[in-house]
């Protein structure tokens, strides 16, 4: 047993004796047995649980219903349509997707190569199993043999190539770029100059062998640097896996290999999905499934849910939550997530140059009241260091509690002694988000700082939410997986989605440190480290972690609600 | 009578070309570029570069505003970025959309106003005039959001006999019908109120006229008096109003369609000027002032033909 696990990966029978000694938990040793490659079955067995069970149990004991989500269709209604509320964008350019919900639609009808669950664990998808060499610098993708395409291709590793070239390509304009450029790309400088006569850089693959074919169904990644979340970056929204002959264009009847194919798409009003013939996977329970926009205003959801023009949201807002609870044939789902908004501060600017003054705004802050105040105390306390207790590699620090004397006190060493003024950029909706900045002003006010709140649009906060003109500002940031991939997009000197122009050599060479470990236990070492550097001179104050919810008909079986809302139609069911 | 509409006419090219060059400069001053809104705030500032140059971007301003004129004229819209298609792909159907439900409310909120109004201006201060004017200012000061979720409550969550939202989907079993009643009848109570206000006054004052009390001292009866010699005069004025209600029905329902997530021309608007898609807010602002333009001249035209008086100068 143990050469056969040392053979898939050299890491993993040392994680089975942690296993089997107590030292990580069982759903911490599904997580890292599979992301070393070992199929899915045969971690739960190792780990002495059924996977389906496992995750059944997931999921009611963190949605509110009990239950309901457990019980099985008996008989299918005449019309087996499920409809959820959510936007309807333009889905024809997925690589590009900005949002989940761009993705929720045309996941139905591609997928992706791996799939992090309700509970947190990444799983291979349409890949068999996935192996890392103990540098984590190899990657070897093995695609499960026999999927078809919608048109009767076969799934090959080309298909594969083509959609990884197609993301890392600097003029598709896809986001995944950001998630993979520290270990697949490189910079080159294109020849041309800006307005200012500086070289205009480009990014290209960093090697000729960066993306290589070892056979029809293995890829095989070759990275410039040791990366611990290749699996979780292939979930990214926009690494859709795509038909290469429709040119990374998707609309209505596109090639795919999921369960459903898409027959209608009206942007801002309406699409549909079909169930279709020759899955891989087991087959759907519903005919098809529906999707209504319903706009931005959250009385609109509330009227279609109470008429039963839908089933379910893709979304549920806080000023929804009561409205839901009072719902008859409404399942409220809750699940606690990597979710939240910092109000970050950018050292490069005069102001928050002092770790000092960045400290106190933190210790202005009682994070368990803001919870109550701007998100019903759904979720948990921020503790300032974006590391969520959800993260396998969280380590508990002291809890950083409200210090008003402390915060005044480090304002008098940095010379500040009545405090100062500032502005803070934030956006208007969703409604929690200038509540929690209302909320944190009032804080500031004590230690004698007096905050004036810049509420923008979203389309205009998404403007210049990563740009030098916005001194501090409150960003929200999407749940990730593990705790060093939000560091590392976040705060890592000189990436792209640094926000807060970040840059501590300490803390990179920290945080590099932490992502070559694969031990959890001596990650979580280093990762007290890094969560102590943000804690003492990082740039950010970190109100909140959200739990997020959202209300289905009690009639819709099978659903779960997933920590980014992605939704998986093809494990729904609609009863009579 | 031609050189009344040539004139109407210069009138309405001038204000358009005008009404585009303020539109035009607005929205290519407002913060942000048009490269960054279609690749949205995760792409790197090189891909924004990339799409800038590709769609010929960083050319000067007044160059592409000719191009963008000469375009509109050839019946190109432009492209929209949020709806990412060519705005005549979408524009047309939201307005269709939208005008079905303007004329309901239009074929409604008309008769209605004149009934009442005239009802209740025959006989000042009766207290069938009374009853209605109570009736008339609490409908209309009552904005559009709060009546939208009062009638929604009773009708679509209380009662149940009336779906919450009209999204022109018969998921779920609504009828096409039964989804428009609650949108149509919000903009009627707004709508209706205010109209009524008007007759009402129009009809008060005419009534106050000598040849109305020549005609009740002739002793025609008060019916005749009132269909014969008062309703003519008394519309002259509110034929206005009226008319400048269809302005209101088409490009005013942003609210409307908003709260009951009706996919017309007003939330088409609503949500082209949030995520700032240039093309789309363009083309609708262009369009709404065409009608506001052309119901004026029909209003002037109309308001010649009710009142002689004015029709030869």
């Amino acid at each position: 047993m143990s050469d056969e696990l040392k053979r898939i990966h050299p890491y993993l029978p040392t994680l089975l004796t942690q296993l089997q000694a107590g030292k990580v938990d069982r759903r911490e040793f599904l997580r890292t047995s599979t992301l070393l490659g070992l199929s899915a079955a045969a971690a739960y067995g190792l780990a002495g649980c059924d996977e389906k069970k496992e995750e059944q149990q997931q999921s009611s004991s963190e949605s509110t219903s009990t239950a309901a989500t457990t019980t099985q269709t008996a008989t299918a209604p005449a019309e087996n349509v499920i409809r959820v509320g959510m936007r309807v964008p333009a889905l024809d350019n997925p690589a590009t997707f900005s949002w989940v919900y761009d993705s929720n639609i045309v996941r139905q009808c591609n997928d992706y190569l791996t799939r992090t669950g309700v509970d947190n664990v990444t799983r291979p998808w349409l890949l068999e199993k996935w192996e890392a060499s103990a540098d984590l610098k190899t990657w070897t993708l093995i695609l499960k043999k026999g999927i078809k395409w919608s048109n009767g291709d076969e799934l090959k590793a080309d298909d594969v190539i083509w959609n990884l070239k197609h993301w890392l390509d600097e003029t598709v304009g896809s986001s995944v770029v950001g998630l993979m450029k520290g270990y697949l790309l490189t910079d080159y400088d294109t020849g041309q100059k800006d307005d200012a006569g500086n070289p205009k850089m480009g990014t290209k693959l960093w090697a000729d062998n960066a993306i290589e074919k070892v056979d029809d169904y293995t890829i095989r990644l070759n990275c410039k640097e040791a990366q611990l979340a290749v699996p979780e970056h292939l979930f990214h929204y926009p690494a859709l896996i795509l038909h290469p002959s429709e040119n990374g264009k998707w609309g209505v009847n596109s090639i795919g290999t999921g369960a459903f194919t898409c027959t209608e798409i009206e942007v801002g009003k309406k699409a549909v999905v079909k169930r279709r013939d020759g899955y891989w996977g087991n087959k759907a329970a519903v005919d098809s499934i529906e999707f209504i926009d319903l706009g931005d205003d959250p009385a609109a959801s509330v009227s279609a849910l109470a008429s039963k023009q839908i089933h379910g949201l893709y979304e549920a807002s806080t000023s929804q939550y009561a409205a839901l609870q009072k719902m008859d044939h409404i399942n409220l789902y809750q699940v606690s997530t990597g979710q939240t908004a910092v109000a970050r501060m950018q050292p490069i600017h005069d102001t928050w140059k002092d770790p000092r003054v960045r400290k106190a705004m933190r210790l202005a802050i009682d994070t368990e009241k803001v919870l109550q105040v701007a998100h019903l105390g759904l979720g948990s306390a921020g503790e300032h260091h974006h590391v969520c207790p959800i993260h396998p590699e969280y380590a508990k620090l002291d809890f950083m509690k409200q210090d008003i004397e402390g915060a005044k006190k480090l304002l008098a060493d940095a010379g500040l002694p009545n405090g100062f003024e500032t502005d803070i950029f934030c956006k208007k909706d969703p409604d929690w988000e200038p509540q929690a900045v209302q909320a944190m002003a009032e804080m500031w006010k004590q230690i004698g700082v007096s905050v004036k709140i810049n509420v923008l649009p979203s389309s205009q906060y998404w403007e210049i939410w990563n740009k030098e003109t916005a001194p501090f500002a409150f960003t929200t940031w999407t749940h990730r997986p593990l705790g060093v991939m939000v560091l590392g997009l976040a705060y890592r000197s000189n990436v792209p989605w640094n926000e807060s122009f970040y840059s501590n050599p300490d803390f990179d060479s920290t945080l590099t440190k932490a992502e070559g470990i694969l031990d959890v236990e001596e990650r979580r070492k280093v990762m007290a480290d890094l969560e102590k550097i943000m804690q003492e001179d990082g740039p950010i104050v970190q109100p909140l972690w959200r739990a997020v919810f959202t209300g289905f008909d009690k009639r819709v079986k099978g659903f779960q609600i997933h920590p980014t809302y992605y939704l998986f139609c093809e494990e729904w069911s609609l009863t009579a | 009578m031609a050189s009344f509409f040539a004139k109407r006419l210069g009138y309405l090219l001038l204000t358009m070309l005008v009404v585009s060059f303020a539109i035009y400069m607005i929205s290519e001053f407002t913060p942000g570029d048009v490269a960054r809104k279609v690749l949205g705030p995760f792409a790197t500032q090189r891909q924004v570069e990339l799409l800038t140059e590709q769609m010929g971007l960083n050319r000067p301003v007044v160059v592409r505003y000719v191009e963008w004129v000469g375009k509109i004229l050839t019946g190109d819209l432009g492209y929209s970025t949020v709806y990412k298609t060519e705005v005549n792909n979408i524009i047309w159907n939201r307005l269709g959309n939208t005008l079905v439900l303007a004329s309901i409310a239009f074929a409604v909120i008309v008769p209605m106003s004149i009934l009442l109004g005239v009802a209740s201006g025959m006989r000042e201060s009766s207290r069938l005039d009374r009853s209605i004017s109570l009736f008339s200012i609490v409908t209309t000061s009552v904005p559009e959001f709060a009546s939208g979720v009062f009638l929604t409550t009773i009708f679509a969550i209380g009662i149940g006999i009336l779906p919450g939202t009209s999204t022109l989907d018969r998921g779920g079993g609504w009828s096409i019908a039964s989804q428009l009643v609650l949108p149509v009848a919000v903009m009627v109570l707004y709508d209706l109120g205010y109209v009524v206000r008007m007759v009402r006054a129009s009809m008060i004052e005419v009534m106050t006229r000598p040849y109305i009390r020549t005609a009740v001292l002739k002793g025609l009866s008060f019916r005749d008096v009132i269909l014969k010699h008062a309703l003519r005069n008394a519309m002259i004025a509110p034929f206005t109003v009226i008319l400048l209600q269809i302005n209101y029905l088409v490009t005013g329902v942003v609210v409307v369609e908003a709260v009951f997530a009706y996919p017309g021309f007003g939330r088409m608007m609503l949500e082209a000027a949030l995520s700032q898609d240039i093309a789309v807010i363009e083309a609708g602002a262009l369009f709404s002032v065409l009608v506001a333009v052309v119901t004026q001249i029909v209003g002037d035209f109309g308001y010649m033909l009710l009142n002689p008086r004015i029709r030869f100068s």
